[in-house]
């Protein structure tokens, strides 16, 4: 049974249909993808998995409980962290206090034994922030903050990581190790963690996951390896005219 | 559901039922219901309510279309009818003329004006610069009331055609004023529906506020927007102040108090359903016209019928389901910076401020030229009123300034440690109990805040604005709470470490101890753990729950803290006014000047308390030009800025939300020799300003090929797509 699942999910706002029966789910140990042109309702998703949005139909279940109506701060104490496409960095925090209210939070039941500075300079480590640390996040380049932000959802210390767009705001070189360290999260044995992740850098998708799953107006329609996805027919039309998805089938092709 | 209604809407339902026939059974007057009486009451109630009605739909029409919601109201409607009065009864102008000047000329002039200088640039503000600029309107609007038309002259509006014309009802008749007025809000209200569901106009309205930008690109211009709801909203204003005003009394504070009902109608509609706010409107002034006949309170709770409004609120506000979590709203890149005090900044600062305090009080400053002398009794005076004003003051800034809720009710809470006080330590005045005080404090704010702490941001402000009402109608006037008016009981000297204070040197120099005591008590709370979570729920509630705080809960712990602080301010506020009746002087607008100043001075700042010195402080300086013979301009000068002050000042936060302190600390910290980090703060604004931001860029003139390169590096475009050496091996 995979660790989080979310089953026949349909998001209705007024008339619009966010999610319309989308199954999604996720396996600790690798990185698995979800992509889909914009509106697809990939951030739709992380929200009703998150809890910020009650699904109109469908459960969400996870590590096999049903929470779909579990409170937000519920499901990130049973290990559901995240980040944010539109950032919510708290803007007025430095980044390491940032770190520090994550910590604080799951300090005594999930870094037992271990204190709150280190365990919050070890995150900011992780994701290179270290000389920004005392800098407040709301005068830090886009990019930071986003990664500020991951540094946050890590310090959860999180069965599961949803991204959504990690990479927007960064350059090529701190994409790649973003990547690498997302590789080496899920590899850790330790750490027996998933990563759902929402990209639109096709090359950076298709080099990080294992499994993709494809959301198009809100409808899965492929699910498989990048090799699988990259061939299928539906999601070629999906992307029609999309150079982001050829220039990501050189990049694996290779 | 249970009878199709969701369980905390039938949960409210039944506690609302309950408690209205608990009350009923136990009040009954035992006046004959006759169909006659019962008729005329109802009829009265469904004209109150129409009134009401009409207040709250300017409300939900200001609050659908530009998401602000307007506290300066009934403010609009208290300075329209003091002109009706002034052009229809002063200067003799025919009553239809001059309805129609101020109505249909000067209030949408008024709505658009607010809009152009005022409105439109708190779009993107956060609820506190939102609600405090209203509020700050309401003050200045009424302070303008109150030097226009002078307080001692009597005035009435008279009724539309007379009280005595109208339908004749049997037992009592009609008159034509309320009819029209019962009419014209109905219509209204039907006018409003229409125009925002059906026209072009409506749901370009609508639209604009859900997003700006989308809206924009489908051809709704958002400017001309915004200004016709505040014309619009300004116009209702301005009909209900002027069709009211025969019925209350040209009365600013009454007239202006109006509006608090017309908040509980709107959130009946949850502020933006009309037809449930009409509904809202109806079912309180029916409520308070048969509690008016039907029930009687006795002397103790002798305006408990008044306290319709606030009841309602709180019954709403528990039947309204749990909001969610907004995300996507964040601005980034906000350019503020928090900085921690250091603790023996703090120490330093509160060190030198009781220092500055023994020396001005005691006299042992000379500056040459200008000797400030030993203060007299009437320096001492002032100077203890504003130590109050600043503790209470200092109570906000854990809740207003670092969480970013809003209190309208710092005085109800102080009032209920100054109550507390009384009770334990009335005939010694033991200052011990006042740590008590404080320990009792704390589960009143919990209780006020529980029920909306769930709920937007905006409804906890209606909330302790309903409870400050509450109180003051239902509790303080109760005999056992502040005993017998009139008779002049003294507030307790309070004594500490075997010492009795009562002497007013003495009791300053407590105060200034305790000012200096809570403030680097908040320097370290602001460092610590709560202080940190307090300012992430204010900057991203929906990150803060995603990291597991429990969001509600830690906001009624703010309230907790806050509410305790402001119960100890109050023990030390009584003992300043001295006379237990005073205690009752706490009122709702000396409230909101109190918010406002501490807002003005930059709430998130301990030190903002010390603006409230202003209040007292210019008094008495006018006091003593009028003593040295110096009447003249410099007198109203300060008579002015005390009236006019805080809500000028507030009007500057739409400028600059960070307040005053804050930019006088700016100023000031690059000369501390230890700040090399504000000195290097300024020095990259300055690099920041000569670097333009993206997307400014191109506008005026083509890009070079540097600034190509620029922006491709800013953005983080690249040339080649692919990774060099890919991002290790996908494993499948
Ligand atoms: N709160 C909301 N109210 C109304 N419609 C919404 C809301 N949130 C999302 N939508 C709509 O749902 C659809 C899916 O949006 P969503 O943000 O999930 O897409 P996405 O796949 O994340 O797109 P992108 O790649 O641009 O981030 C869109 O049509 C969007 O307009
Ligand atoms: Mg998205």
């Amino acid at each position: 049974m995979a660790l989080l699942e979310a089953e026949n999910v349909v998001m209705r706002f007024g008339g619009v249909v966010a999610l319309d029966d989308a199954s999604v789910d996720v396996d600790p140990g690798l990185v698995t993808g979800l992509i889909g042109p914009n509106g697809a309702g990939k951030t739709t998703l992380f929200n009703v998995v998150t809890g910020l949005l009650p699904p109109t139909s469908g459960r969400v279940r996870f590590d096999g409980v049903d929470i779909t109506r579990a409170g937000v701060a519920k499901r990130s104490q049973m290990g559901i962290a995240r980040t944010f496409q539109k950032l919510e960095a708290f803007n007025t925090l430095s980044a390491f206090d940032n770190v520090r209210v994550a910590v604080e939070k799951n300090h005594r039941t999930k870094w037992k034994h271990q204190r709150v500075n280190d365990v919050a300079h070890e995150m900011l480590g992780k994701v290179g922030l270290d000389d920004v640390s005392d800098v407040t996040v709301g005068t830090l380049p886009t990019g930071s903050a986003r990664l500020v932000e991951l540094a946050r959802a890590l310090a959860c210390r999180p069965r599961v990581l949803l991204l959504d767009e990690p990479s927007s705001g960064l350059n090529e070189e701190e994409t790649s190790s973003i990547g690498q360290l997302l590789l080496e999260l899920v590899a850790d044995k330790d750490n027996d963690l998933a990563v759902l992740l929402v990209e639109h850098d096709m090359s950076f998708v298709m080099g990080v996951c294992t499994r993709i799953h494809v959301l198009d107006f809100g409808k899965i329609i492929a699910v498989g390896t990048p090799m699988e996805v990259q061939g299928n027919e539906a999601v070629r039309a999906a992307y029609l005219g999309g150079d982001e998805f050829r220039a990501g089938y050189v990049g694996v092709g290779e | 559901m249970i009878l199709g209604l969701r369980p905390p809407v039938a949960f409210a339902a039944l506690l609302a039922g309950v408690a209205a026939v608990v009350i009923a059974i136990f009040n009954w007057k035992g006046a004959p219901v006759t169909s006659e009486t019962f008729l005329v009451t109802t009829y009265i109630g469904l004209f109150l309510g129409a009134l009401w009605a009409m207040y709250a739909t300017g409300l939900v029409v200001v609050y659908t279309t530009t998401g602000v919601f307007n506290f300066a109201q009934g403010a609009i409607g208290v300075f329209s009818a003091f002109l009706y009065w002034e052009l229809h009864v002063n200067r003799g102008w025919h009553s239809i003329l001059a309805l129609f000047v101020v109505v249909a000329m000067f209030a949408p002039a008024l709505g658009v004006l607010l809009d152009v200088v005022i409105m439109r640039r708190l779009r993107t503000a956060s609820l506190v610069v939102q609600l405090m600029v209203t509020v700050a309107i309401m003050v200045l609007l009424l302070s303008v009331v109150g030097d226009i038309w002078e307080a001692d002259t009597p005035r009435r509006v008279p009724y539309l055609f007379g009280i005595e014309n109208g339908i004749d009802l049997g037992p009592s008749q009609l008159p034509w004023h309320r009819l029209i007025v019962f009419l014209v809000a109905i219509a209204i209200a039907v006018a409003m529906r229409f125009l925002l569901r059906r026209t072009r106009i409506g749901t370009a309205m609508r639209a604009v506020v859900d997003n700006r930008e989308l809206a924009a690109l489908n051809g709704a211009r958002p400017n001309v927007v915004s200004s016709t709801s505040w014309a619009l909203g300004s116009m209702l204003g301005a009909l209900g102040g002027i069709l009211i005003a025969p019925e209350l009394g040209l009365d600013p504070a009454t007239l202006n108090n109006v509006v608090i009902i017309a908040f509980a109608a709107a959130a009946f509609g949850a502020l933006r359903n009309l037809p449930m706010a009409v509904v809202g409107a109806m079912l309180i002034g029916l409520l308070r016209a048969h509690t008016g006949a039907w029930l009687d309170f006795g002397p103790d709770y002798r305006f408990a019928h008044l306290a319709v409004a606030p009841l309602i609120l709180l019954f709403v506000v528990i039947a309204l389901p749990q909001a969610r979590l907004e995300v996507g709203r964040l601005a980034h890149h906000l350019r503020r910076h928090e900085r921690y005090t250091k603790w023996w900044e703090g120490l330093i600062g509160c060190g030198v401020v009781i220092l500055l305090a023994v020396a001005f009080s005691g006299g042992w400053l000379d500056f040459g030229v200008w000797d400030p002398g030993a203060w007299g009794s009437r320096e001492l005076n002032s100077a203890n009123e504003a130590m109050a004003f600043a503790l209470i003051g200092l109570s906000l800034v854990p809740l207003i300034g670092w969480a970013g809720q809003i209190n309208f009710a710092p005085l109800a809470f102080a009032g209920f440690g100054a109550f507390v006080y009384l009770k334990l330590a009335g005939d010694t005045g033991n200052g011990y109990w006042i740590i008590v005080v404080g320990l009792l404090c704390a589960p009143l704010g919990a209780l006020v805040a529980l029920p909306a702490a769930r709920l937007r941001g905006l409804y906890l402000a209606l909330m302790t604005m309903a409870f400050a009402q509450a109180m003051s109608l239902i509790f303080f006037p109760h005999s056992w709470v502040m005993p017998t008016i009139g008779v002049g009981r003294q507030f307790p000297h309070i004594e500490l470490f075997g010492v009795t204070f009562d002497d007013r040197r003495g009791f300053f120099l407590v105060m200034v101890s305790v000012f200096a005591i809570f403030v680097y008590g908040l320097v370290l709370l602001r460092r610590s753990r709560y202080g940190r979570r307090w300012m992430a729920i204010n900057d991203s509630q929906a990150a803060a729950a995603t990291l597991g705080v429990p969001v509600v809960w830690t906001k009624v712990v703010v309230y907790a803290v806050s509410a305790s602080m402001a119960g100890i301010a109050g023990v030390f506020w009584a003992t300043v006014s001295g006379n237990v009746d005073s205690v009752q002087g706490f009122d709702l607008l000396i409230g909101f000047n109190i918010v406002l100043l501490v807002a003005a001075a930059g709430v998130s700042i301990p030190m903002a308390g010390i603006f409230l010195i202003f209040i007292p402080l210019f008094t008495g300086l006018g006091h003593r030009l009028e003593d040295a013979g110096n009447v003249g301009y410099l007198v109203t000068l300060l008579d002015i800025m005390t009236t006019y002050g805080p809500g000028l000042m507030v009007l500057g936060m739409v400028f600059n939300p960070r307040g005053a302190i804050f930019e006088m600390g700016r100023g000031f910290a690059p000369i501390l020799p230890w700040r090399s980090d504000a000195r290097a703060e300024i020095a990259a604004e300055n690099a920041q300003k000569r670097e333009p931001e993206i997307g400014e860029l191109g506008i005026e003139r083509p890009f070079t090929p540097e600034e190509v390169i620029a922006i491709d590096r800013r953005l983080g475009i690249l040339d080649d797509v692919v990774p060099k050496e890919g991002y290790g091996t996908s494993r499948s």
